[in-house]
């Protein structure tokens, strides 16, 4: 064997030494998709209770890169296709965890013929968003933000077959599809100027060349605007709606908040490294007011928005556009540096904590479902707290928490952005923190009718709906770190503070 | 000292927990009574922690605490911690930022070497929340009368709920937990946080519980409180902000050690005003002052009367409270310049605009609610005094205001219970079928008004007293506010109470007396405002630490004294004319006490 093959096998195995957790997670994801269509018939049934077994497998993986996760090696890596640092240890943990939820919600969503594939869907995109946090190249970022979004074409597809789900499932391909379009464009034009798609290298490049950057400019435009549409950044949230009501609640559930993470993570990652050595800061001069707006209409939009909903998922789809809003603040701070505490720590408290809220949410929407048809209207929960006091008073606490109401963890991240955003000192940016507020006083609105249908009407019929444990679990487990999260926030804020301690 | 602290915040919220999870459909006995007991025991609490707590503090500055724990909640910029699973050596700064080691760094934040004993922020430091509970002589009191009323709403609740008993009770008794966590918290989130919780039970309480408007009422109060509340946080992270900034502490939020801090090195004026107009937002709303009071009547007729005597008994003195905790300690210039004016006259325009209200009103408990807008009016004149008899004169006016408006409200509801109308138009001459009853209400509506002897004397004398040395006009006017509360607390009294019987249509023959339970409500707060009236010196006595510290800041400490020694002494045993003697010899020595250096 000759020479470069060694050094390219040992490459190979550096860099999967570096995603053992996303290998394991792979794996699995292989054997739902090989041995899954051998149980089931042709006509698509199968054994009844199949889906708890392909649920156990989902749960026993993910569990299995939790352990890798908590006890690998933490050596710090920048070269090579894959970077590991903190960055990298949070996201992973964060979306670890929201992945054990989503199998959870997406348990009972399923039919057992199908719930090989779904819950692979879910495993693969886990893997993506791990694999977004970890890359370090142009190419292995799109390959990894494509790798959560095809999963997701198939995972919004598979529970339901009525036209409203189909719909939502084109809706999003096409979608989704346009938006890496744009982003790949992007990331043509960034490689067109610095000649490499080694981010590292990118940015020594953008630092040594003396010209202004504006194919960088350019590019880096297409990208932001790739990715809002992940992030569903006004004005690329119109889809999110109505994607949201026509699939079922556990696509919405994973909707409203793993591209949400993929995309902060990409974002920070792409923005930092090239924001930062621009020269003339003339890159940072065209990015941050642009975020700016982002920030400003996204928040604006998704509260005014939400408050005309009457559709729940609608209601939620444009929460989540509104505290996207509120995260694209601390990613305009975070830029800033000295302030304290820092925007991008504020930024990764509010993402765990606001997936603790919405999954948690989408919980107990799926645990309220009436002869498996999903909850719709704001009138469906007229009552709730009558026929089932628990989950009215768990969705009570997720929208307070969404509201950032005491006690919840939401009141604290809320705090936390807003005080990142004061605190740095810029008149712009306080600009910001108090749009945060109207904001904030507006958001509570919508979540307060929920909370009022639910507490202050009668219920319309005496329906107990399912009593399936895996959404209540799931739902009891948000409840409970959204609250403690209040009382010890540190937990938390010392992986965030890790990840930032610089 | 803590164990007891602790137990008296904790009961009710473990007891109103154990209730819901444990028997969430408990008939309306079982859950009142156990609500019952709840609210005693803390009560006992609460008596047993006025009794440990020192008389005076051993700290020093505007803002002091005779008793306290402190707990780290979450450390915001500190020296990176040490990970527990990230292998530290192997980081450098630049590697975690994704820059390379050769590129020159133009932020400080990447620049800093990486040494955990060095901070991240230039001004250098941790900025910590805590969780810190304290206690001084004018929290304890507020905490009094919060375990005071609780145990009179839950007793007038008795019959009034009889749907979800189990979940309505739970709701006072964390109300009630809200609330004394509000009075103990010491840390600006803390209090933040206490205090925007306390709109959770109530909202479901007025919007479950409430009159046929219940759901209209709920939202208003609702959102309205919530966005003061939240342009009020603006105020306190600015504040916290510009204070780190200035001074440098690592506790910013701590209330105390900011007081002291801002002592020292004032903030400038410009800067003072606008956090002060920020943050009176919020409590301005609360409290609620004249232009923000629309809410009030509306809330007060459509919640149930458990839910209007701990609003108007406790809640709506959060406002007063904050006042005291926070703007005028910390913002002592702004408070004088640009507060003292705002707050008097928009305090005066409320007591006149209140009083005409009220007397306009034939919904009885919609009357008492206009009532309190006055009253508290008069409160905060004496606040706003900032001299040691108008503080002293406020926080009194808070305590009584709280006994008596919890009083009439409970004694509205008794009636409603009875006709099932306020209304002044249906009711009349109920002295000859209620006689107990209506003693009462005519005794508490004299404790109201203000008729010496009674608790509401002191208070208004010292509010007014104290705003006259600022400024007579806003005095005058304010005086105006008990001659106007006698007016029409009266005229309900006369046409309720006396002159020929009118009841509403229907069979009246089985409407009996005050009974054993509601005499148990009642009775307490009867005495309590005979017993504040009699003797003030007790309350008094306890606050006089807290008011000296803060009235230092305005006034030099020796003339503070002198000042309190002539308001306290003659104000024991007056009568109406000699209050107004006071006032001729307050006239006399205003202009010494005009010239007293102000800071």
């Amino acid at each position: 064997m000759s020479q470069p093959d060694a050094a390219m096998i040992s490459s190979v195995t550096s860099a999967a030494g570096k995603v053992i957790p996303e290998l394991v997670l792979l794996g699995t994801v292989c054997i739902n998709f090989l041995v899954g269509p051998f149980l089931v018939t042709p006509s698509g049934r199968a054994l009844p209770g199949l889906r708890h077994r392909w649920g156990g497998i989902a749960i026993a993986a993910i569990c299995t890169a939790l352990y890798l996760w908590w006890t690998g090696s933490t050596e710090v890596v920048t070269t090579g296709p894959f970077r590991v640092d903190n960055i990298v240890w949070y996201v992973r943990g964060v979306m670890l965890i929201a992945a054990l939820l989503l199998v959870l919600v997406n348990w009972s969503q399923i039919e057992d013929g199908k719930a090989a594939e779904s819950h692979a869907c879910l495993l693969a995109i886990t893997a993506g968003v791990n694999l977004v946090a970890l890359a370090n190249d142009l190419t292995t970022l799109f390959l990894a933000l494509e790798l959560i979004s095809i999963p997701t074409y198939l995972f919004l597809f598979l529970p339901r077959k009525d036209a409203a789900t189909q719909e939502a499932g084109v809706k999003y391909f096409l979608l989704s599809v346009f938006s890496s379009a744009i982003m790949l464009y992007g990331f043509s034009l960034i490689y067109g100027m610095a000649g490499t798609t080694d981010l590292p290298a990118i940015q020594t490049a953008l630092a040594n060349s003396n010209q202004t950057p504006v194919l960088a400019i350019l590019g880096m435009v297409f990208v932001v605007a790739g990715l809002a549409f992940r992030l569903t950044a006004v004005p690329f949230h119109f889809y999110a709606p109505d994607v949201f009501q026509g699939s079922a609640a556990s696509g919405a559930a994973l909707l409203s908040f793993v591209p949400k993470l993929a995309g902060f993570i990409a974002l920070i990652r792409l923005l930092e490294p090239v924001v930062d050595a621009a020269p003339g800061l003339l890159l940072a001069d065209v990015m941050l007011p642009m975020l700016w707006w982002l920030s400003v209409i996204t928040m604006f939009v998704g509260n005014f928005l939400g408050i005309l909903q009457n559709d729940l998922r609608r209601m939620l789809a444009y929460s989540g556009v509104a505290h996207v809003g509120y995260m694209l603040v601390g990613l305009n701070v975070g830029h800033h540096t000295t302030s304290v505490p820092d925007g991008i720590e504020a930024l990764l408290f509010y993402l765990a904590v606001y997936g603790l809220m919405t999954i948690g949410a989408f919980a107990v929407l799926i645990a309220a479902e009436r002869d498996n048809k999903p909850l719709e209207t704001l009138d469906q929960l007229a009552g709730l707290h009558r026929v089932r006091p628990g989950l009215a008073l768990m969705l009570m606490v997720f929208m307070f928490s969404l509201a950032g109401m005491p006690p919840t963890a939401g009141f604290l991240a809320k705090l936390n952005l807003f005080f990142a955003a004061w605190a740095q000192g810029d008149v712009s940016n306080r600009w910001l923190a108090l749009f945060m507020v109207i904001n904030a006083a507006m958001g509570s609105w919508y979540y307060l009718r929920v909370v009022g249908a639910m507490y202050l009407r009668e219920p319309l019929d005496e329906h107990h709906g399912s009593h399936a444990p895996a959404p209540i679990i799931a739902s009891v487990a948000c409840t409970a770190m959204v609250i403690t999260l209040f009382f010890v926030p540190t937990w938390l804020w010392t992986m965030v503070q890790t990840v930032r301690s610089s | 000292m803590t164990t007891l602290v602790f137990a008296m915040l904790l009961l009710p919220a473990i007891a109103a927990v154990l209730m819901l999870v444990l028997d969430a459909k408990a008939t309306a006995a079982r859950a009142r009574g156990f609500a019952l007991v709840a609210t005693v025991a803390t009560l006992i609490l609460s008596w047993s922690v006025a009794y440990q707590l020192p008389a005076t503090s051993q700290q020093a500055g505007p803002v002091t605490t005779r008793w306290e724990w402190r707990h780290t909640w979450l450390t915001l910029a500190s020296p990176a911690p040490a990970p527990t699973v990230v292998n530290h050596e192997a980081l450098s700064p630049n590697v975690i930022r994704g820059q390379s080691p050769e590129e020159p760094k133009n932020t400080a934040s990447t620049s800093k070497p990486q040494d955990p004993s060095t901070s991240r922020s230039p001004s250098g430091d941790f900025i910590n929340l805590e969780f810190y509970l304290g206690l001084d002589g004018l929290g304890m009191a507020m905490i009094l009368l919060t375990t005071g009323l609780c145990v009179s709403a839950i007793l007038v609740s008795w019959s009034e709920i009889r749907e979800r008993s189990a979940e309505f009770y739970a709701g006072i008794l964390i109300l009630e937990a809200g609330l004394i966590g509000v009075f103990l918290a010491y840390d600006l989130i803390l209090f933040y946080a206490f205090f925007e919780f306390t709109l959770l039970p109530l909202f479901l309480t007025i919007g479950v519980w409430g009159g046929p408007k219940r759901r209209y009422a709920a939202g208003k109060f609702f959102i309205y409180t919530l966005a003061g509340s939240l342009v009020m946080l603006l105020g306190l992270v600015s504040l916290v902000v510009e204070t780190q900034s200035l001074t440098g502490i690592s506790t910013p939020f701590s209330m105390p050690d900011m007081a002291r801090a801002l002592q020292d090195q004032p903030l400038p004026v410009e800067t003072q005003t606008i956090l002060f107009l920020l943050i009176a937002t919020g409590f301005l709303i609360k409290v609620p002052m004249f232009p923000f009071h629309t809410w009030l009547p509306l809330v007060h007729v459509e919640a149930p009367t458990a839910g209007s005597v701990d609003l108007a008994g406790v809640l709506l003195k959060l406002g007063c409270y904050g006042f005291l905790r926070i703007a005028i300690p910390m913002l002592p210039d702004a408070s004088l310049t640009v507060g003292q004016p705002l707050v008097a006259i928009l305090a005066v325009i409320g007591v006149v605009y209140g009083s005409l209200c009220a007397y306009h009103q034939t919904d009885i408990k919609r009357m008492v609610a206009y009532s309190s807008i006055a009253h508290l009016g008069v409160c905060m004149l004496g606040l706003f005094a900032l001299n040691a008899e108008g503080l002293s004169g406020g926080i009194c006016m808070m305590i009584n205001h709280g006994l008596a408006t919890g009083a009439l409200f409970s004694l509205v509801g008794m009636i409603h219970e009875r006709y099932h109308t306020r209304s002044l138009t249906d009711l009349g001459g109920l002295a000859s079928r209620i006689p107990l009853l209506s003693a009462l209400l005519v005794f508490i509506s004299f404790a109201s008004i203000g008729l010496p002897g009674l608790n509401g004397f002191i208070g208004e004398i010292l509010s007014l007293l104290g705003m006259f040395q600022v400024s007579a006009i806003y005095a005058v006017i304010g005086t105006t506010g008990v001659v106007l509360s006698a007016w029409y607390l009266l005229r309900m009294v006369q046409v309720g109470l006396f002159g020929p019987l009118r009841e509403p249509a229907g069979d009246h023959s089985h409407v009996s007396d005050l009974t054993v339970r509601e005499g148990l409500a009642i009775w307490p707060l009867a005495l309590a405002c005979l017993g504040l009236g009699l003797f003030p010196q007790t309350l008094l006595n306890l606050i006089e630490p807290d008011v000296k510290a803060l009235a230092v800041i305005y006034y030099e400490p020796d003339e503070v004294i002198v000042q309190k020694t002539d308001a306290i002494q003659p104000s024991f045993a007056m009568t109406n004319s000699t209050a107004i003697v006071t006032s001729d010899q307050a006239v006399e020595t205003i202009s010494s006490i005009q010239t007293g250096e102000r800071r």
